[in-house]
């Protein structure tokens, strides 16, 4: 047979082949060469690759009326119309820079983004786990960044000069209600999710998107990790408890779940206490996940979560340090939502979820029972539509509806008195982001907020530019109203208090080069409509509190400079004050301090495979109340300082052996002072210091990964 | 008329083989730029010639396929570590191209793996753990797909092999691996001319490593 194929190839190459020569050069919008772009006839082989001064040339054979499609890695497709007669063909082409490419800018104003996929990341995902003295806690490690304060008796997020409760957790843009653990008195609380089920943590200390609300200084948004890959069993065996854990991988979905038990009973007859414990916190807590994968682009979330927490103590008297009251707490937790998400086409994606928070604390000192109940849906429907690569609209709408409830034993009449309210809001959003050019971003933003314990209508507009006039550094500035309902103590009293309300203007610079990062920013907070006692006790208040927040931040990480070594410093400058609650004038609030600094240090040793961490933390003293003092809020706690360092040793690719401990240097550190209610006989108030519950917190745990593939250990889920 | 109709036949078989003829040396001609390309540059040459035969032949994976195998080279031999993930994003996109046209073909699967395998470097301690499970797992798949395929076998071998020494354990069963891949190099038999023939050399070194 190829005797008659060859001829005719042969007659059909030499008749048809008349060759039209097509040279020219690709350039961008400036005139400067593009090289190794790609020219393409389109629908044909033919073309060919610009050379390093943006020249190229080639043959062929086609004829008519043809499309010559250019193409080149950070610019946009360019497509030129182009009549083929046999002669020759001279053309030049200008490419448009591409808005999406890796080195555009981007709004960086007031936000912390940790993940693995985005390179522009101040943290990584795991830090979280590998950060000495944040025992693996999602607000241990963010407070070491700038922006946060250090409030040791607390362990919640204070970012700003603003109050704990001023951060607002969301979990896949689902809003979480109590999102930290039940503490003791006066001792730290833990976050209630645990660092490995994310994959991407945005931390924001002001001016954040208009899609968040009912936060007033702070948004942490933790984006849980998609399908899982590897079916595993984990099992922990820790100082303080033990935990299993089992992920089973299905071809299109994934399941995992976790059970752990806390009992730190043995711990605390080991090491000696602060506090006079009758019962130390005994925790049972489960988690379980589900991803199903749904059609092309579909993506089902399913997430769960349960505790319970009982401790019980003794509160000694302030004056009568002999006299004491014993307090029991049982805590009962639960949340759990379902997010889905699709793509629509190519140009709108679709994302829909809801929410349900459980909290209750069932709390009795002595004989007196005391409950605390709340209970809230979230739902939030969300559209995100690419009009084009510079601009991108995103709109939606979401409800929270929540009930708090409480009840306690009325010392008068020895009748349970109860009180509840229901809150709903309802709010709408919309944000538009345009590129002007690669080197100019800005992002408006508009939240509308209904609620109908107050019956107002609000409107938040939020802004954000950013500007990159090099190839490297670029400034960001972001402007939003914030609104929050004040905390539920002061609604259950009087339901129709009204929002409280910041401003924030955030001013930034930012470098991001080669595992090197440099950043400082600036801002000012201004707060209104903050809850005022009008009595001594607060049972009758009203909003005209107000206060402000200035300051200075910056970070440097550097993971380059010394093989093997991570390490990022970071300060904070806080200026702040505020007149609110039972306040007598403006004045610097307890939990704020003015200076906060941080290192942390990282260094994996190879030779002994073990990562080694140091943290080292100054916060400088924090105002308190002395009512021997005349003037409000006018003495200072000493300085706050703590080393922590921890280890990890991989004995085995999956065996991990975690060891850590915090304050190495055993400073005593004071958080603050209480004193009596009412004065001694000279006339004078006794105080006592709050301070740690005890001098280290030391850890050890050793945690093996059952798995068909042995490379895998439990190192990113810590 | 009968032989009208024959030469007519003839014509219209003869142009439809002649197209194919003509992917088939276009392609074989750029695989060669291809695996003796040395530089960035010239294996980026390779590449736009596979994109452009592959914008034109709408059915086929191969194109796509080299592709993506140029710009994982490209990745290999990149040291800056934020233009690597911009190179392996370069390959992702241009699997899942070859994946419209065959999405189970073992070779692409395997070329998948080997993506997420090179994404490890960038980051080892935050991304080993996770790109671990999908590397091992998309070479699982392959394997399964066609038991004979070296590449998948020898990819696999490299993951269990560069886990081993890191973790200072047995390479027992990467070693095996390794073997098992080189016997079935020993065996292999492209389908054709343009089918993938590279990785015997790295499963050579593999073996002599185990030695």
């Amino acid at each position: 047979m190829n005797w008659i194929f060859t001829p005719l190839l042969l007659f059909a190459s030499g008749v048809v082949y008349a060759q039209t020569i097509i040279s020219g050069k690709i350039t961008d919008v400036k005139g400067e060469p593009i090289p190794a772009a790609n020219i393409v006839l389109k629908d044909s082989y033919d073309g060919a690759t610009a050379l390093a001064d943006g020249t190229f040339n080639f043959s062929t054979s086609e004829t008519g009326a043809q499309t010559l499609v250019v193409t080149s890695i950070g610019y946009t497709k360019s497509s030129v119309n182009v009549n083929l007669n046999d002669t020759k063909l001279t053309l030049s082409v200008r490419l448009k820079e591409d808005i999406n490419n890796l080195d555009a800018v981007v709004i960086s104003a007031g936000s912390f983004t940790a993940g693995d996929e985005n390179r522009k990341t101040v943290l990584k995902a795991l830090d979280i786990a590998t950060t000495a003295g944040a025992t693996a806690d999602i607000a241990g490690v963010l407070n070491t960044l700038p922006g946060t304060q250090k409030v040791g008796e607390s362990g919640k997020l204070f970012v700003r000069g603003g109050d704990g409760n001023e951060t607002r957790t969301f979990i896949d843009g689902m809003v979480v209600l109590d999102a930290y653990n039940s503490s003791a008195p006066n001792t730290p609380s833990r976050g209630r999710f645990l660092p490995f089920m994310f994959k991407g943590t945005s931390f924001s200390t002001g001016g954040y998107s208009a899609e968040y609300g009912q936060a007033l200084s702070s948004a942490l948004v933790l984006n849980s990790k998609d399908k899982s890959d590897i079916t595993q069993t984990d099992i922990g065996i820790l100082s303080v408890g033990a935990d299993v854990g089992h992920t089973q991988v299905m071809d299109r979905a994934s399941w995992s779940g976790k059970i752990q038990y806390t009992d730190i009973r043995p711990y605390y007859h080991l090491i000696n206490q602060v506090l006079d414990w009758k019962t130390p916190p005994v925790a049972i807590e489960g988690s379980s996940a589900y991803r199903q994968q749904v059609g092309k682009t579909g993506l089902l979330k399913l997430y769960g979560n349960f505790s319970n927490t009982k401790y019980s103590l003794f509160l000694h008297d302030i004056a009568e340090p002999t006299s004491k009251q014993l307090m029991n707490m049982n805590n009962s937790y639960g949340y759990g939502n379902a997010v889905y998400q699709q793509a629509l086409n190519s140009k709108w994606n679709m994302r829909s979820g809801v929410s349900y928070s459980y909290n209750q604390n069932a709390v009795r000192i002595e004989d007196a029972p005391m409950h605390q109940t709340e209970k809230g849906i979230h739902s939030k429907l969300v559209f995100e539509n690419s009009l084009s690569d510079k601009i991108e609209t995103r709109f939606g709408a979401e409800v929270i509806s929540r009930q708090y409830s409480e009840s306690k034993i009325d010392s008068a009449s020895d009748y349970t008195v109860g009180h509840s309210f229901t809150e709903a809001i309802a709010a709408p959003f919309v944000e538009v982001q345009a590129y002007a050019s690669s080197k100019l971003v800005a992002k408006g933003g508009l939240r509308m907020e209904y609620d109908n314990l107050n019956n107002t209508l609000g409107f938040d507009p939020r802004l954000s530019l950013a500007y990159k006039p090099g190839n490297q550094g670029q400034f960001s500035f972001a402007y939003g109203k914030f609104r929050q309902s004040a905390k539920n103590i002061y609604v259950v009293n009087q339901s129709d208090l009204a929002s409280e309300k910041a401003e924030h203007f955030i001013l930034n610079y930012q470098i991001i080069t080669n595992q090197r990062t440099f950043r400082i920013e600036t801002y000012y907070k201004r707060y209104f409509s903050l809850v005022r006692f009008l009595d001594s006790n607060g049972d009758k208040l009203n909003n005209t509190g107000f206060g402000y927040a200035k300051g200075l931040e910056v970070i440097w990480r550097d993971s380059k400079s010394i093989d093997k070594v991570d390490y990022w410093v970071s300060y904070s400058y806080l200026d702040t004050k505020r007149n609110y609650l039972n306040y007598p004038s403006s004045a610097i609030p307890s939990f704020a301090s003015r200076h906060n600094f941080s290192v942390v240090y990282k260094h994996f040793i190879t030779a002994v495979k073990t990562q080694v961490g140091v943290t080292y933390s100054y916060s400088s003293g924090r105002p308190y109340y002395n009512p021997n003092n005349p003037t409000f809020n006018n003495d200072r706690t000493p300085f706050y300082q703590d080393l922590s360092a921890n280890l990890s040793f991989l004995p085995k690719g999956w065996i991990i052996i975690h060891a850590s401990c915090t304050n190495l240097l055993g400073r005593n550190n004071i958080f603050g002072y209480q004193y009596g209610a009412s004065p001694n006989s000279d006339g004078s108030y006794t105080g006592r210091t709050i301070t740690q519950p005890a001098k280290h917190f030391m850890f050890i745990a050793v945690f093996i990964t059952l798995s068909k593939n042995k490379t895998v250990n439990q190192l990113p889920n810590l | 008329m009968k032989n009208k109709i024959i030469i007519l036949l003839l014509f219209v078989v003869t142009s439809v083989m002649a197209d194919d003829q003509k992917y088939i040396q276009s392609m074989a001609k750029n695989i060669k730029i291809l695996y003796s390309a040395k530089t960035p540059e010239q294996y980026q040459q390779a590449i736009n010639t596979f994109d452009r035969i592959g914008n034109a032949e709408k059915t086929k994976w191969e194109p796509f396929y080299y592709s993506a195998f140029g710009y994982l080279m490209v990745a290999n031999i990149e040291t800056d570590i934020a233009k690597k993930d911009q190179w392996l994003d370069l390959a992702a996109a241009a699997v899942t191209k070859a994946k419209e046209n065959s999405p189970n073909e073992s070779e692409i699967i395997a070329l998948d793996g080997f993506t997420q395998m090179l994404r490890i470097t960038v980051d080892p301690a935050s991304r080993g753990a996770k790109y671990t499970g999908q590397a091992m797992s998309l070479y699982g798949k392959a394997i399964q797909l066609n038991p004979e395929n070296p590449r998948a076998l020898a990819l696999m071998a490299q993951m269990q092999l560069g886990a081993a020494k890191f973790m200072k354990t047995s390479t027992t069963e990467g070693c095996a691996t390794a073997a098992n891949a080189l016997e079935k190099f020993q065996t292999y038999h492209p389908a054709n001319p343009i089918a993938p023939m590279w990785g015997k050399e790295m499963t050579d070194g593999l073996v002599a490593s185990c030695k």
